[in-house]
């Protein structure tokens, strides 16, 4: 076992602080902080156990996102931790996508950076969406479809920010405009 | 709390743990040949996170009931035994009596400061002797 380094611990200030984000929570005692860090540590261990032991299962070196979620279903205790990872595909059932759990989760994190991975998954699912891909000049119609779109909406939201890298590639040709009349 | 938090402090809604701190516990964990991946490592903080959450609303629940104000560490264990965390409550029970230990230590050191009938000013003219004693030893014993 890899010799642990005692100096790494958990800030107590913010464990505290994520604690009274819960309006139900009142006071907390000095000790208390103190106390979840440590169960927080022991709670680490245990889910970065069980994500690797099916990271070498599937011989693999690297402990991927489905890793983890298969280990946060197969675990019961982790059973509060499956709305978390609802929304990583598993590559080898060819991935079911919960697009609201996803919308949900993005709404949650914001701008979420290291999202490529997942997206590109999400990307060999349907058949490239035929979309008007306008700016600002036509943003009211754009809304006006919003509900139309709503199964798009989160890929859609997630192409803008990548958008320089992924117009070159993909063809989108702006006839199809009629598709999407009424 | 005294805490040196780097990197500034997080506004209420991106409340996070450190991802650098996170980061290296989580390679202290894992076999030498196996890495983390970002993603996985972001996913286990939103875990973190979430079983604060749960930890301390089970413990919020369970002080109710006791109808105290305060959420006590004994609560977090009785919450970590509700929710099938039994197996944490030894060294989490072992964390707790070491910290109050500690605490006990100070308040002794402050009391002893505070009994001994010596002023500050006192203290450090008896600290400066000790001190000239033990360089003259030293010095002696050099030759």
């Amino acid at each position: 076992m890899k010799n642990k380094n005692k100096a790494t611990k958990f800030p107590v200030a913010r464990i505290k602080r994520i604690m009274q984000k819960d309006e139900e929570v009142g006071k907390v005692a000095q000790a208390t902080p103190v106390v979840i860090s440590k169960a927080l540590e022991l709670f680490l261990a245990m889910i970065v156990k069980e994500a690797s032991n099916v990271t070498v299962e599937r011989g693999s070196k690297r402990v991927e996102a489905y890793h983890l979620k298969h280990a946060i279903e197969t675990v019961d205790m982790l059973d509060f931790l499956k709305e978390i990872v609802e929304a990583v595909p598993d590559p080898s059932a060819g991935g079911t996508i919960d697009i609201e759990a996803e919308a949900a989760e993005r709404k949650k994190r914001g701008k979420g950076k290291d999202k490529k991975g997942s997206s590109d998954a999400n990307g060999g699912e349907k058949p490239a969406p035929k979309r008007r891909r306008r700016k600002a000049a036509d943003k009211e119609k754009e809304e006006d479809e919003k509900e139309e779109e709503q199964e798009m909406e989160v890929e859609e939201g997630r192409e803008e920010e990548e958008d320089e890298a992924e117009n070159g590639g993909r063809s989108r040709p702006d006839d199809d405009d009629d598709d999407w009349e009424g | 709390m005294s805490d040196h938090e780097t990197g500034g402090i997080p506004s209420d809604e991106d409340l996070s743990l450190p991802k650098a701190t996170v980061t290296k516990m989580i390679s202290e964990l894992l076999p030498n040949e196996v890495t983390c991946a970002k993603e996985t490592r972001d996913l286990i903080i939103e875990c973190c996170v979430e079983f604060i959450h749960l930890i301390s609303s089970e413990a919020n629940e369970i002080c109710e009931q006791e109808s105290k104000k305060t959420i006590a560490p004994e609560h977090i264990i009785s919450a970590l035994k509700r929710l099938g965390f039994e197996s944490f409550t030894d060294e989490v029970e072992s964390v707790l009596k070491d910290h109050k230990q500690q605490q006990k230590d100070r308040e002794r050191k402050v009391n002893k400061m505070e009994q001994c009938g010596l002023s500050e000013a006192e203290l450090l003219a008896q600290q400066e002797a000790l001190f000239a004693k033990s360089r003259e030893k030293f010095l002696t014993t050099q030759q």
